[in-house]
């Protein structure tokens, strides 16, 4: 075991080993236990189909409501399949989703719906998914298509288009802006598909109604690190008139960043993802609106398009799904 | 010796200063608003929650330790005050001290594990990293909860234009300078951190002193969760990733040794603060990602080199 490698290395002594397995022991299989559903063990009727989900980091807000959704579709409509649900613990661990996918073909499952960890290192292994008959759906993050021309792979991906609904939100935010105003785009990660996507949208948009894009930087994904960045550009911008954020968390950010400078009634700042805290900050009219990609409803969109692929065997083709601009207004 | 100590002090204070001076003239040149009061009113409201975390580490830097689980220890806490506060409707005064006390929880485990079993405090903390961030998912339902006024007050409060958490800083930077100068306290920190075998046989109470400066830590790392909240006015279960390694920087930058021993707390104030200035500097210049990140790791390793000579005549 590591732990007494690392131990011995250090020169340690009078560690009471026992009590260390049995709390690593406890600890290991605790959290072993949680994450398993009942249902992965059992062996499903042979007449119904195995459908696996494959996710990021489950300590998302952002996936595990994309979980909650594909478990309430999946508990009405029982009878028609049965579903794995896995997710990895960080969200760049690339090599444990890779793992995953091919623990899932172990388990023979009839298809594969995955949020890849990165647009092209997931490719190959899903690939040989493919080649082992298995059905697989690309939802969140969308594969890379050079690299899936290349490599001569086929993938649907099934999902909303971020670079849309980014510009949904930034022509309701154009709507309450003089021309040329000056805004401030706060990015994600600058590696991420949907963050590069966002940020076009936003771009789009700005350009359209001719308002001035004075600041683009990334706070990647984060609320603190929005709320630094966004208060070193409100300083150096004393006129700007909008933020637009790539996500709520950092809209989060910048407002509480506005708030402090005392700037909220001059800048607008709209976000991305409706996540529960925004809708808060929507009720009280400190965040100008936000864009629904309806999360609960992302991995669900996958497995019914998985699900219809395995039966009438078409050919596998990209399929957009809604994105919705949500303003006060429309806050429930 | 004392006059020696203060000089030799002294001169690290004034090489730090020179730094931050010469950081800000750089950067007056180079934007249009950096040297306003406006930027520095931001800096001075950003900093508290990261000068209250450094402070800890200093102390934990000084007996030659270092605690890894900071920044989660930070969100559990923070998770632990948002749920109080909403999702038990608890008040304000009994929430903190809920959240400080989880806190000083976590640091009480990383110490007796580190001092009671002799366990090496890089895999100790590295297990609280993970087990406090597991925690914070759990109690948050890894959803950020949004707050509201009742944490507000903290961040706007305040007296002679400095916010009440840039105060709080102040007085646990005071404080712990305080201790580590002129109590027994602080004295038997540096003796464990030069050599803890000899600090043993000359009669200091050694488990107990290292198991304190970990509490400490992780309570100082709850005290800044609830600045954390309150300048967000929301618990963020992501919050915090990366904070003991930007703490750990801060503190190198002000010159307290990684090997312990050696150590300042106004000096990581100081570090803080070169930390602070650059990430705002760079923002209001508008330069992208990778080259901030060159720029940032560039001067933390220059600080220590710097550190290096300084310290080796």
């Amino acid at each position: 075991m590591s732990f007494r490698d690392v131990a011995g290395d250090t020169g340690m002594h009078k560690i009471n080993f026992p009590v260390f397995a049995v709390l690593l022991s406890v600890l290991v299989f605790g959290c072993g236990g949680n994450e398993k559903k009942e249902s992965d063990d059992e062996p499903p009727a042979p007449d119904k189909l195995r459908i696996a989900l494959i996710m990021k980091s489950l300590a998302n807000e952002f996936f595990l409501t994309m979980e909650e959704g594909a478990r309430a579709h999946n508990a009405e409509s029982s009878d028609a399949y049965t579903l794995f649900a896995e997710g990895i613990k960080d969200e760049l661990d690339v090599n444990r989703q890779i793992q995953l996918v091919e623990q899932m073909m172990n388990r023979r499952v009839n298809a594969i719906v995955i949020a890849p960890a990165d647009s092209k290192a997931l490719i190959p292994v899903c690939q040989r998914a493919i080649k082992a008959g298995i059905v697989v759906v690309n939802i969140d993050n969308k594969f890379d298509a050079e690299v899936l021309a290349e490599r001569g792979a086929q993938i649907p991906f099934v999902g909303p288009d971020n670079r849309k609904g980014a510009y949904l939100a930034g022509a309701y935010l154009a709507e309450h802006l003089a021309e040329g105003a000056p805004v401030a785009i706060i990015e994600g990660v600058p590696s991420a598909f949907n963050a590069i996507q966002r940020k076009q949208g936003f771009e789009d948009a700005m350009n359209e109604a001719g308002m001035r894009i004075v600041a683009s930087q990334t706070a990647d994904w984060e609320m603190a690190r929005a709320n630094r960045v966004a208060s070193a550009i409100i300083t150096e911008q004393p006129e700007l008139k909008a933020m637009l954020c790539a996500n709520d968390s950092m809209a989060l950010g910048a407002v509480a960043a506005l708030r402090a400078a005392g700037r909220l009634e001059q800048v607008h700042v709209v976000g991305f993802d409706n996540i529960s805290a925004a809708q808060e900050l929507l009720k009280k009219g400190e965040l100008l609106a936000t864009v629904d990609q309806h999360a609960d409803q992302l991995a669900v969109f996958g497995i019914e398009y998985a699900l219809e692929m395995l039966k009438t065997g078409r050919a596998p083709s990209d399929h957009e799904t809604p994105v919705d601009l949500i303003t006060a207004a429309a806050a429930p | 010796m004392t006059s020696a100590r203060l000089y030799r002090t002294l001169a690290d204070y004034l090489g730090l200063g020179m730094v931050l001076i010469a950081m800000i003239a750089f950067f007056a040149l180079k934007t249009d608003y950096f040297f306003t009061l406006t930027t520095f009113r931001t800096i001075a409201n950003q900093i508290p929650d990261a000068v209250i975390i450094a402070t800890g580490m200093t102390f934990v830097l000084i007996i030659a330790g270092i605690d890894l689980s900071v920044g989660s220890v930070l969100a559990l806490g923070g998770a632990t005050l948002g749920l109080a506060l909403t999702g038990w409707g608890w008040p304000i005064y009994l929430a903190v001290p809920l959240c400080i006390i989880v806190g000083l929880c976590c640091g009480a485990v990383n110490g007796i594990m580190v001092a009671g079993w002799r366990l090496p405090a890089f895999i100790v903390t590295l297990g609280m990293l993970e087990a406090a961030r597991g925690g914070a998912y759990l109690v948050t339902g890894s959803k950020t909860q949004y707050i509201g006024s009742s944490v507000e007050w903290i961040n706007t409060w305040g007296a002679m234009g400095l916010s009440l958490p840039f105060l709080l800083a102040l007085l646990v930077v005071i404080t712990g300078q305080f201790i580590l100068s002129y109590t027994i306290f602080g004295r038997s920190m540096f003796a464990i951190g030069g050599n803890e075998e000899a600090a043993r046989l000359s009669g200091i109470p050694v488990a107990h002193i290292k198991t304190a400066v970990y509490t400490l830590c992780g309570g100082l790392a709850a005290l800044a969760a609830v600045i954390h909240c309150s300048r967000l006015t929301a618990a963020d279960p992501n919050a915090g990733i990366g904070y003991e390694l930007q703490a750990i920087a801060a503190v190198v930058i002000g010159g307290t040794s990684l090997m312990g021993g050696r150590g300042a707390v106004i000096n990581t104030f100081i570090g803080v603060i070169i930390i602070a200035v650059l990430e705002n500097g760079l923002v209001q210049m508008g330069a992208q990602e990778p080259i901030k990140r060159l720029v940032t790791g560039a001067v933390i390793i220059i600080a220590v080199i710097l550190d290096y000579y300084r310290h080796r005549v």
